[in-house]
């Protein structure tokens, strides 16, 4: 084995498992059954990211919660690429649910300004959200007139028919609960380059020469 | 607790309801507003009343699961939508796999750990409102399949063999208890496919995501969501698929919108149309094409319905 990989990524030490250490990650109580993990790694086998990228690996992001190796990925880029389709959920024997715990694995990684780049696109989304009590309404006049053209034509409302109330009462949800100024913190122009950090213990040939 | 994790249609839904509540999709009232339409004219069809409520908000997790705002607003957001439907003491049924799953999750979470439907509760008590659990949540594919021999008998537009490929998205299929077929490898949409006198067909990468849930389609589009529906496409054309079907506006975006870029970039050739479980099965039981809303689609549909003799649109 090469020295160097062990030096610049260490391994868990016995004295890192400590219970519970899982809960700074799990805030919200939502993943109880964390500690149930056997690191069978049938969520990797099914995942649709792993199979085209193969260091992001859920098996190994969960090892790292539950020992607190928060470091790695806290600034990696691999946290960032699940689709959520829950697939681990599925078939996991333990019925951890992955995707809520990805979830808050995000919410600390933004706390710790990584990964903005990855949750800045949608920033104006959920604005626009407060004012139509819908998501992903078109911001163009014209992407409207065509929505009201369709529905128009197939006998529909030209518009879904969204309250005053509604619209009021989901922006006021977005002021009560801090997540207006949740959202409005998120800094556009913080997009911070993070790399791969689940290399390890992977064999590459990229750079062996042929022959 | 429900802790089976297959029941029957007759299970979970013992008696046909005479009406129920249909919670909006942004998506598919919006981008495929066909979606919309197609669920209240079949769900008509079967003498069964749609109701709507303009007070009902965007169910809000999509935006969650993009992180861009914290659980508290969709804990909040769905107890208030859920205690709108319980006013009117009827079963939610969605249209969307994202307004389910949720929807589900989040009720689920709100049910089981009272500290949060406490909160959710005491926020939303400002406007009256107050969700105590008591309406069910249910996806409209469910109703579909329930109503599967009345479906077959009411066939007036067969399908004629068209060869159809079910796309059943994560968000239904990833709950652990309570759905209608294995989470795995499920075939209860072929079995409808079927009843409509079309050839169901089983592809290699059936199962793979529509990948643009969570907002990957924005922020990994390149490197991951373009190569993952690559695969999928390729292999859906090689099996000789000519149309596929979504239970989710979103998965129908992604796989819809997505073709025309899969072509330019990878040099393909892929035409497939998406469209809903319920745009097909409207059509089969003769609901006006005019009120199906294809032209939304950006892969279009002329030449399925040619096949189909429909493009005299009747």
């Amino acid at each position: 084995m090469q020295k160097r990989g062990l030096k610049s990524l260490p391994r868990e030490k016995d004295k890192d498992l400590k219970e519970n250490l899982y809960k700074n990650v799990d805030v919200y109580r939502l993943v109880d059954n964390l500690e149930r993990c056997m690191q069978c790694g049938k969520c990797v086998g099914f995942c649709p990211v792993a199979s085209l990228s193969p260091s992001y690996n859920s098996r190994q992001i969960i090892g790292d919660v539950l020992n607190g190796q928060q470091e790695r990925w806290l600034k990696s880029e691999e946290i960032w690429r699940c689709f959520w389709c829950a697939g681990c959920y599925t078939l996991c024997p333990v019925d951890i649910h992955f995707p809520l715990l990805i979830m808050q694995i995000r919410y600390r990684a933004i706390e710790n300004k990584y990964g903005l780049k990855y949750v800045a696109p949608f920033k104006r989304f959920a604005i626009a959200a407060w004012q139509d009590g819908l998501t992903f309404v078109p911001a163009s006049t014209k992407g409207r007139d065509r929505i009201r053209k369709i529905r128009t034509n197939i006998g529909l409302p030209p518009w879904p028919e969204v309250s005053q109330k509604a619209r009021e009462e989901y922006k006021a949800i977005f002021d009560l609960t801090g997540a207006r100024a949740f959202v409005e913190a998120i800094d556009e122009n913080d997009v911070k380059h993070l790399d791969l950090a689940y290399k390890e213990g992977r064999v590459t040939f990229a750079n062996r020469k042929s022959g | 607790m429900q802790t089976e994790r297959v029941v029957n249609p007759e299970e979970k839904i013992p008696h046909i309801p005479k009406a129920v509540f249909l919670f909006r999709s942004c998506t598919g009232s919006l981008e495929y507003p066909g979606t919309e339409s197609a669920v209240r004219e079949t769900l008509k069809i079967f003498g069964i009343n749609s109701v709507m409520n303009a007070d009902q908000t965007c169910c809000s997790g999509y935006l969650l699961t993009c992180s861009v705002h914290k659980p508290e607003v969709s804990l909040a957001a769905t107890a208030r939508n859920l205690a709108i439907v319980e006013k009117t003491g009827l079963d939610t049924y969605t249209f969307c796999n994202g307004c389910y799953g949720y929807l589900s999750e989040l009720s689920h979470i709100l049910l089981y750990h009272s500290k949060y439907l406490a909160m959710a509760n005491e926020l939303i008590g400002r406007w009256g409102y107050r969700y105590e659990g008591r309406t069910t949540i249910y996806h409209i594919q469910e109703m579909w399949y329930r109503l599967k021999e009345r479906i077959a008998a009411g066939v007036m537009r067969p399908l004629k063999g068209l060869r159809v490929a079910a796309h059943y998205g994560c968000h239904y299929l990833s709950r652990q208890y309570g759905i209608f077929d294995d989470g795995g490898y499920p075939t209860f949409h072929e079995e409808l496919i079927e009843s409509l006198g079309g050839t169901p067909v089983f592809y290699k990468e059936r199962q793979l995501c529509c990948g643009y849930s969570v907002g990957r389609g924005f922020t990994h589009k390149e490197v991951l969501v373009q190569p993952h529906l690559h695969k999928k496409f390729k292999s859906a054309a090689e099996a000789g698929v000519q149309l596929m079907t979504t239970v989710c506006p979103g998965c129908n975006v992604a796989l819809d919108r997505e073709q025309p870029n899969l072509n330019k970039r990878y040099g393909e050739t892929f035409n497939i149309p998406v469209i809903d479980l319920a745009q097909v099965i409207a059509l089969a039981l003769g609901v006006p094409i005019s009120k199906l809303g294809f032209d939304a689609n950006t892969v279009a549909l002329d030449h399925i319905l040619k096949i189909l003799d429909y493009d005299k649109g009747i």
